[in-house]
Formats: structure tokens, C-alpha cells, sequence
């Protein structure tokens, strides 16, 4: 599903140039439930920001689904993001003026679905991670837990075949976390790939395989 | 993404920020109401003059005395200087005039039916209607022989009709004009009202009739108050207006560059002066209006790339879970759209009130112009999305990662 070959991702700091990825190579296949571990500027999330087509790579190729993206327009990866990849991020992101139903309903407005399709599909959504008595509130009127189940609705709700999960419970409490984590689990088990970046070895080995990465090289992979 | 949603989306956010978006429309709602308002004033102004000279009759000139004392005219209280031989000069030697009314007045007390009625009585002859555009409702004008012989004849306008009569027929009527009794023979077709006078308050009757028994201290022998003078052509008015000088000096025995003890008035020109001088009126106006939406435009833009840089972090949100540049432009787009439009049917309202006001509160006549409303709404419409172009611009072009790692 996920061919990267030596792809190096450089950032101009001013006057000096930072490789937060140094000449990568992954292969993840469909239906894998990944943990990218390092401690921060290892470029791990440089590293997914590349995989979730937020950000392109400076040399080298990624093929997401055989497909070479670095040949896609920025209409295409919007798409692309739309379609097949879901965003699960660390401080939830949500739409502070849209109620929860609404803010799982947005990547629907943005590939077109009518309006009463976008509310059955976003209601099921919310079903799917136990939040169906909250459609109404706001984010600001829902816990951390309750947000970040809504941003799972959300990354979902357009049945991707893969899902980014950036630090998703690091603003979560241990109890929480673990919520978190069985649903990350039951959606994998329901055949989308999962890629977690998180620096807790614990909620790490939810991952049935686990990459190490330091300075913008992968250290260890194991399975 | 359908209109609909976007409209949505943009309704929301502008409500977040109530406060802000009624401010910034404030431009906007200035802008619309006064073009609104302006064009209004303005359209009626030239509807007015236009009536004005319809109803004063076109290519006519008043002739009137004016004491020779420095020139300034003293008004009803000046000497009489005109009398029937000046007339009588200017329609011989003058062949661009087509026919001249003379004119003596008063304002008196006039009575009939036990009703009482202060009103003005001129005494001219039939070429008086021909120049003041007048029909006749009922009866008719006067005869050559009532001319000649002075007879006690009037004809009464509409307003003298209501105020006398009622619903009774008046023709054949008696009125005493100044307790001298005349019989009414024609009545005139309503003009309406204008914003100086009213026009129908008016009683006429014979000129020598009016000398003999009503004026005849104050305009002895062959004097008389004034002439309207219609000419033939309007491309013939000008040089008229040089001939009666010129005739005029002659028969008063005035040098060229002595103070004439006459005044030549050419009414359409007045006017049209006054409409000029609306018009430029009109442009100033126009152009502080116009300057008021473009300055509108720019607060809107302003507030749209600070809204922009505020929402920096959600533009990445929406661009990671699927939004194109062109989704980010459209939503930003309508955002400000909204906000002039908004601004605008504001302004309409405004504007329609201010409208209403003037014309209660100065009585003045106002139109209120479709054309004039649905000009300043497009227009204030075109200024939300010309200014918001380059906000919507910059959200839809930037970089999906930078945007949602801003803080």
C-alpha cells in the first residue's frame, strides 16, 4: 500500500538547511497496524506528514496504492486525503463553531455527498466510536476524550483505507488512552491500515509492528 | 462543495464574530444608503423641474418693471413702469414673438356660496392659459367682446373650485372678488402641486376688467404689472430676450448702458440653472458614495485577511481532511460576499428610511428609483467580492502543513 523509496525531506531554516529524513525506505502493506516511535526531531512527523500527502517529499519517490504521488496535483492529494487516508492529530483539531455532527460532516462537504447521505453516514460514525448522544455539542462542551472520538468519526466517516494517527492520546489521560487505543484497534481489525506516531512505548506496542526512528533514519523495524 | 453549504459555513463564521462583521459592513451600509438616498433626492429634483417648466409652459419669458434705483427690484411695491404701448411694440417689432399675455394681480378675499377664500386674481386675456399650459375642465374662456368691454368674468382654478363650491357645479356661478361681483364662466384642469406655490389657487378675469374694478389706484391708466412672452421657437429665445431689450430701452427712452427700469426673467433657464446646480450636487454625492463603498471594500478586506491569519490553523484542518484550494477560495469568497451583502440590504433599508424621512420630515418630494436600489446592491455586492478576492487568495494558497502546524 505505502512504497517509499530514499525519500529525503529537507527544510530551509534561513541560511541552513535541516534533513529531517535522510534517505528512506518503507513498504506497509494494506491492512498493518504501524507505530513509528522517536523522540522528537527524529522525523517521525515529518515522516507521516509525507505518507498523509500533507507534505511532499524533497527527493526520492512515494507510491501510495502503486501510484507515484509526487505526480499528483494539489486538487489530486486533496482528494487523495479526502478519500483514502483519515487524520487522527494530537490536539484533536476540530472546528471550534461546528457542533460535533458538523464537524465530522465536513470531509463529506468537501466530496459532494447530499446533504441527508452526509448525516446518516456522519451519525454512523459517531455511532462507531460511542458518541451518538453527543451529535449536538460543541467541542468546547465535550472532554478530550469525547473530542478525540469525535476526530475518529471524523477521520473515518469516509471509510479511508488508512488512517495517520499523530500522537492521538498524548493529551489524554491513561484511562482515555486506552478508549482510544481499542477503538484504534477494532477499526484495524476492520481492515484499514493504521499508522500511530507516538514517544509512549506502551501505547506503541498496540502497533504490531514498530519502526524506530532517530535524525531522519529508521534505526529499528520490528515486527 | 454546493452554494448552499458554502452560504452555511459562511453564516456561521460570520455570527461567531457578530460584532465584527455588522462593523465592517458599516462602510458598505453607508455606501448603499446614501447612493440610494442621493439618487432619490436627485431623481425627484429633475422631476420636479421638469414639471415646473411643463406647467409654467416652455419658451415663455416674464417681463416685469424693476425700479431703476440701483438696479434692485423692489418686488409688487416697485413702480409701474410696463404698460400696453410696450406691448404693443414688442409684438410689432418683434416677429419671434408668438403672442404676449399683459398682467395686473392681486391677493384678495374672495367670496361665494357663503364661503370665504383668500386667493390671487390675475387680469390678462385668453393668450394667458396658451402660455401657462392650461385646459379647461368645464366651461370656457374668455369671449373678445368680454375682453374688450371688461365684463365681470372669471375663470377659477381647481383649488378655488374645492374651496368655494364644494361638489356644485360653478359655472354660471356668482363670486365677489373684493366685494365686486363676477360670474363664473370656465373652471381649469387641476396642475397639482409644486413646491413653491400652488398653482390652482388662482382666479382669471379680463385684464381691463381687473384694471377698471379691482387695481385701478394701483395701475392707472395703460400701466400693467407684467407680460409673459411666448416665443415662436426655443432656438429663438436668446436672441428674443436681446430684441426686447432692445425695444424696451427704445420705448422707455433708456441708453444703451443706463439701469433699465425692466427685467427680462427667461423661467426655463432658472430652472434649468437649479437643475444644473443639482446635478452637480448629485456628482458630489455620487463621488463621496462611491468612495464610501471602496473604502467599505477595503475594510472588508482588511477584516478578511486578519480572518484569514486567525484561521490560519483551520484552513489546514479543512486542507488535511480533504479541501481544495478552490473550496478554501469559494468559502472565504462568500465570507466577504456575504458581509457586503448583508451591509447592502442594510443599506436599502437605511437608505428607503432616510427617504421616507426626508419627504415626512422637509416635505420634500422624493422617488424612490428600483434601478437606483438594485444598481447600489450589485454594485456593493461586486466591492465584497473584488475586496475579497485577495484574503480568499491567500487562505486557498497556502501550504496544506504550514497552515495546520500555525499557532
Amino acid at each position: 500500500m505505502i512504497d517509499i523509496t530514499n525519500v529525503s525531506k529537507e527544510y530551509n531554516l534561513g541560511n541552513n538547511s535541516f534533513l529531517a529524513l535522510d534517505k528512506i525506505n518503507l513498504h506497509i502493506d494494506a491492512g498493518e497496524f504501524v507505530s513509528i516511535m522517536g523522540s522528537s526531531g527524529s522525523g517521525k512527523s515529518t515522516l507521516m506528514n509525507i505518507i498523509g500527502c500533507l507534505d511532499i517529499p524533497t527527493s526520492g519517490d512515494y507510491a501510495f496504492n502503486e501510484s507515484s504521488v509526487s505526480k499528483l496535483s494539489s486538487n489530486e492529494l486533496a482528494s487523495l486525503r479526502n478519500k483514502k487516508i483519515g487524520f487522527i492529530f494530537q490536539s484533536f483539531n476540530l472546528l471550534p463553531r461546528l457542533n460535533a455532527l458538523e464537524n465530522v460532516m465536513l470531509p463529506l462537504l468537501y466530496s459532494g455527498k447530499a446533504a441527508d447521505e452526509r448525516k446518516s453516514l456522519a451519525l454512523a460514525a459517531l455511532d462507531n466510536v460511542l458518541l451518538n448522544d453527543r451529535v449536538s455539542h460543541r467541542p468546547n462542551q465535550l472532554s478530550g476524550g469525547q473530542q478525540q472520538r469525535v476526530s475518529i468519526a471524523r477521520a473515518i466517516v469516509g471509510t479511508p483505507k488508512l488512517i495517520l494517527a499523530d500522537e492521538p492520546t498524548g493529551a489524554l489521560d491513561s484511562k482515555t488512552s486506552l478508549e482510544i487505543m481499542e477503538i484504534m484497534q477494532s477499526l484495524n481489525k476492520k481492515g484499514i491500515t493504521i499508522i500511530l506516531v507516538t514517544h509512549e512505548t506502551d501505547i506503541a506496542q498496540y502497533g504490531r509492528r514498530i519502526i524506530h526512528m532517530k535524525d531522519g533514519h529508521i534505526i529499528k523495524d520490528e515486527k | 462543495m454546493k452554494l448552499t453549504d458554502l452560504l452555511n459555513l459562511a453564516q456561521k463564521s460570520l455570527r461567531a464574530n457578530l460584532l465584527r462583521s455588522i462593523l465592517t459592513s458599516l462602510g458598505i451600509i453607508i455606501g448603499v444608503s446614501s447612493v440610494i438616498t442621493m439618487l432619490s433626492i436627485g431623481s425627484a429634483a429633475k422631476e420636479e423641474v421638469t414639471n415646473l417648466i411643463d406647467k409654467f409652459g416652455s419658451n415663455n419669458l416674464i417681463l416685469r418693471s424693476q425700479t431703476s434705483r440701483g438696479g434692485v427690484s423692489l418686488g409688487s411695491n416697485s413702480s409701474n413702469t410696463l404698460d400696453l404701448d410696450d406691448m404693443k411694440a414688442l409684438l410689432e417689432e418683434i416677429p419671434s414673438i408668438r403672442a404676449i399675455a399683459p398682467q395686473v394681480s392681486l391677493s384678495t378675499q374672495i367670496l361665494a356660496n357663503n364661503n370665504n377664500w383668500l386667493s390671487s386674481v390675475t387680469g390678462s386675456n385668453n393668450d394667458y392659459f396658451l402660455m401657462g399650459n392650461w385646459s379647461f375642465e368645464s366651461g370656457r374662456s374668455f369671449e373678445d367682446e368680454e375682453i374688450n368691454s371688461g365684463s365681470r368674468v372669471a375663470v377659477i382654478g381647481k383649488t378655488v373650485q374645492k374651496k368655494l363650491f364644494d361638489t356644485i357645479d360653478p359655472i354660471g356661478e356668482m363670486i365677489r372678488i373684493n366685494k365686486v361681483p363676477f360670474t363664473v364662466v370656465g373652471t381649469l384642469e387641476e396642475k397639482g402641486g409644486s413646491a413653491w406655490s400652488d398653482l390652482d389657487d388662482t382666479i382669471i378675469v379680463p385684464l381691463k376688467a381687473a384694471k377698471q374694478r379691482l387695481v385701478g389706484n394701483k395701475f392707472p391708466g395703460k400701466k400693467i404689472r407684467s407680460m409673459t412672452i411666448k416665443v415662436k421657437s426655443s432656438d429663438l429665445v436668446s436672441q428674443t430676450e436681446i430684441d426686447i431689450d432692445r425695444v424696451m430701452r427704445k420705448q422707455h427712452k433708456l441708453s444703451a448702458n443706463a439701469n433699465p427700469d425692466f427685467v427680462v426673467r427667461n423661467f426655463a433657464q432658472f430652472l434649468n440653472a437649479r437643475q444644473e446646480s443639482a446635478n452637480v450636487m448629485s456628482i458630489l454625492l455620487a463621488t463621496v458614495a462611491a468612495i464610501s463603498l471602496i473604502v467599505g471594500g477595503i475594510g472588508i478586506m482588511n477584516i478578511m485577511l486578519v480572518t484569514v491569519t486567525e484561521r490560519t490553523k483551520e484552513i489546514g484542518i479543512c486542507m488535511s481532511i480533504g479541501a481544495k484550494k478552490s473550496d478554501i477560495l469559494y468559502q472565504f469568497l462568500i465570507e466577504s460576499l456575504l458581509i457586503s451583502f448583508i451591509g447592502g440590504i442594510l443599506g436599502v433599508i437605511i437608505g428607503l428610511s432616510l427617504i421616507f424621512g426626508i419627504s415626512e420630515y422637509f416635505n420634500w418630494k422624493t422617488n424612490i428609483d428600483l434601478g437606483s436600489i438594485i444598481l447600489s446592491f450589485s454594485f456593493s455586492s461586486f466591492i465584497g467580492i473584488v475586496f475579497g478576492f485577495y484574503p480568499a487568495k491567500k487562505a486557498s494558497n497556502l501550504n496544506p502543513i504550514d497552515a495546520l502546524r500555525y499557532e
